[in-house]
């Protein structure tokens, strides 16, 4: 069994060689569908992976609350809010909460001078509870302490981002900058966090919240989101449930009422993206497949002809004593060859592609093959060369040996 | 017992509603190291006769045993190893796989042995020198002269050893001189030993042969047995 499998390859192979240019544009198909199915899933799930990890270094089992409004609320003019008094009532009443801090975002982006430079960036006001809830960690000077927050003390935080766009000395501590009019003080420098899809996490700066909710006059309006995290112990499911609870009956929500604020996990982000990004991998996968058939019904279309082609040379090999099974297997594994060629072929061409394409978009991450896609694609493209090669395989070893022999 | 046996061996086609009646009813036998030329004019059955008795088709009824073994049971797989161990062919028109070379085209019938490569070759070596094409190995066919092709059809029914050799009009597509050749290269394996059983239309190339069977409407018309082969001039 092994002598002829080695056999057939043989021949199959010095087949497919003698007819190379036939061979290339019958395996075409296989090859353009591999191609696409691999460039699709390389720069997806190189999206994928890179979502993951940025998500996985915000801390998992941190939760997002924020208020939320429907878009036909927004249109009356209803704005749904979060405030002070209920993170209040959350700090008091819920379970199983690790720490919890305010977030207080400025209205708009804010205007930051340090000498002459100046930068726009998103203004934060939070408590010294931010850093543990956030995963956040400084490489200089200190974080919000708890009485920069009762003395409303006029110091802040700044992302490395900032710090390069205002051209401040590596080390900025204790340097002052204007906002919006007023001097700060910088008492730290965040580390690095990267970039999560293109936006940059250390463009940021971080006041102490109270000062923040000053400088904003205390409007009576302040819709305040508020971030915190789960104890060890505690299930995710139970405090979301609780502070649902909770937040509808401080809102006074009736039973037919939508909620009217957003419970956000890092992890639920993460589960949202992982499931587009599989959406469109699956959707993008199963158009593309549809190439892979018509390249099979291709390399079955060349191998019936290369049958009747070669129908003189099968009768002489049935006559030199080749059986049923010699020739079955030298017409399969040729079908089989062209179709795993094509696809390795494809596999390369599909694996540049996915790397020049994500290359080629700034701030993309990098294309990155998963083992089973590898698997899959070659397993499919060989799937597809067994089940289009069956039928001229047949269709040769069937050949009675007279009439091959008498064919002109 | 002889080589081959053939009792009341009839082969019909049905071509439409008639009935074509291509062998008749023949009983013949065959010895070992025989030399036999089977003529007739076209038509007249020996076509048919060449396919029975190479295995490549089975009689319609009456008995056919090769080397003891009755063909009439076997299935098409058995009739391909029977093929491959006991008969070498030798065609009209050479019948070489076009892609592979001499040594190629030569070595084929022992893939279906199972033979490995080394040893495949070896033996298709000695086979091809022993019909005078040692320095042609790596040639195509069609880089090879009718005569030279012809041998390595010849080389290539040697190799496996076989109890016949059956040819089939094997100088009709060859010069005279080429011809001549090749007959006594016939002639030489015969006195080696070999069967040869020649299908041929051509007077001279029966006056070979030491035995003479003349078919006629798919019937023995006459058999004839000189007392030794006609020496070539």
């Amino acid at each position: 069994m092994l002598f002829s499998l080695i056999e057939s390859s043989r021949s199959a192979l010095a087949s497919i060689i003698a007819h190379g240019l036939r061979s290339f544009l019958t395996t075409l198909g296989i090859v353009i569908g591999v191609a696409s199915v691999i460039a699709v899933i390389s720069v997806t799930q190189g999206m994928s992976s890179f979502i993951g990890d940025t998500f996985a270094s915000l801390g998992s089992n941190s939760l997002t609350i924020q208020s939320y409004t429907p878009f036909e609320d927004q249109m009356k003019g209803i704005r749904a809010r979060l405030t002070p008094e209920d993170m209040e009532l959350i700090e008091r009443r819920a379970e199983g909460i690790a720490s919890i801090t305010p977030v207080l975002f400025a209205n708009r982006a804010s205007q930051i001078k340090f000498g002459s430079q100046t930068a726009f960036s998103r203004i934060m006001g939070t408590t010294y509870a931010f850093q543990d809830v956030s995963q956040s960690y400084m490489s200089l000077g200190r974080f919000i302490a708890q009485s920069d927050n009762l003395t409303r003390r006029r110091v802040v935080i700044i992302g490395d981002k900032v710090r390069e766009n205002l051209n401040m000395p590596d080390n900025p501590v204790n340097e002052y900058v204007d906002i919006g009019g007023e001097w700060f003080k910088i008492v730290g420098l965040m580390e690095a966090k990267g970039e999560i899809m293109g936006q940059s996490q250390d463009d940021i700066v971080l006041m102490p919240y109270n000062t923040m909710r000053s400088l904003q006059g205390n409007q009576a309006r302040t819709d305040i989101q508020i971030q915190l995290s789960l104890s060890e112990s505690a299930v995710l499911e139970n405090v979301t449930a609780q502070l649902t609870t909770l937040l509808r009956n401080a809102h006074d929500l009736d039973s037919d009422e939508d909620d009217d604020f957003q419970i956000q996990t890092a992890e639920q982000l993460m589960e949202t993206f992982d499931t587009v990004i599989n959406m469109v991998t699956i959707v993008i996968g199963g158009i593309v497949s549809i190439s892979l058939l018509v390249g099979g019904i291709g390399i079955m279309n060349i191998m019936l002809v290369s049958v009747t082609e070669r129908t003189r040379e099968i009768g002489i090999c049935k006559a030199i004593g080749a059986k049923r099974h010699h020739i079955l297997m030298q017409f399969l594994i040729e079908a089989l060859l062209l179709s795993l060629l094509g696809g390795l072929i494809g596999l390369a061409i599909g694996y540049g592609l996915g790397t020049l394409i994500s290359s080629s978009i700034p701030s993309f991450p990098p294309a990155s093959i998963p083992l089973w896609s590898v698997a899959l694609a070659l397993g499919f493209s060989g799937f597809v060369g067994v089940l289009f090669g069956i039928l001229p395989a047949a269709k040769a070893a069937n050949l009675d040996p007279i009439d091959a022999l008498r064919y002109e | 017992m002889a080589l081959i046996e053939l009792n009341g061996v009839t082969k019909y086609y049905e071509m439409g509603d008639q009935v074509v009646k291509a062998l008749d009813g023949i009983d013949i036998d065959v010895e070992k190291n025989d030399y036999l030329a089977f003529i007739g004019s076209s038509g007249s059955g020996k076509s048919t006769m060449l396919n029975i008795l190479g295995c490549l088709d089975k009689p319609s009824s009456g008995q056919y045993h090769l080397n003891g073994k009755n063909v009439e049971s076997l299935d098409a797989n058995e009739l391909s190893e029977i093929r491959n161990l006991e008969i070498g062919f030798i065609f009209q028109s050479f019948n070489l796989l076009p892609r592979a070379t001499a040594l190629g085209n030569v070595m084929q019938p022992l893939v279906y042995r199972s033979i490995g490569h080394r040893k495949r070759k070896e033996m298709a070596m000695e086979s091809l020198e022993r019909v005078g094409l040692g320095d042609r190995v790596d040639h195509l066919p069609n880089q090879l002269s009718g005569g030279q092709r012809q041998r390595v059809a010849i080389a290539r029914a040697l190799v496996t050893h076989p109890s016949i050799l059956l040819a089939d009009e094997p100088t009709g597509n060859l010069d005279s001189q080429t011809t001549i050749e090749i007959m006594q290269l016939f002639d030489e394996l015969h006195a080696e030993g070999h069967t040869l059983i020649v299908v041929t239309h051509e007077d001279e190339i029966a006056q070979h042969c030491r035995r003479v069977v003349e078919m006629k409407d798919g019937r023995v018309f006459n058999d004839s047995t000189t007392s030794s082969a006609a020496v070539t001039s």
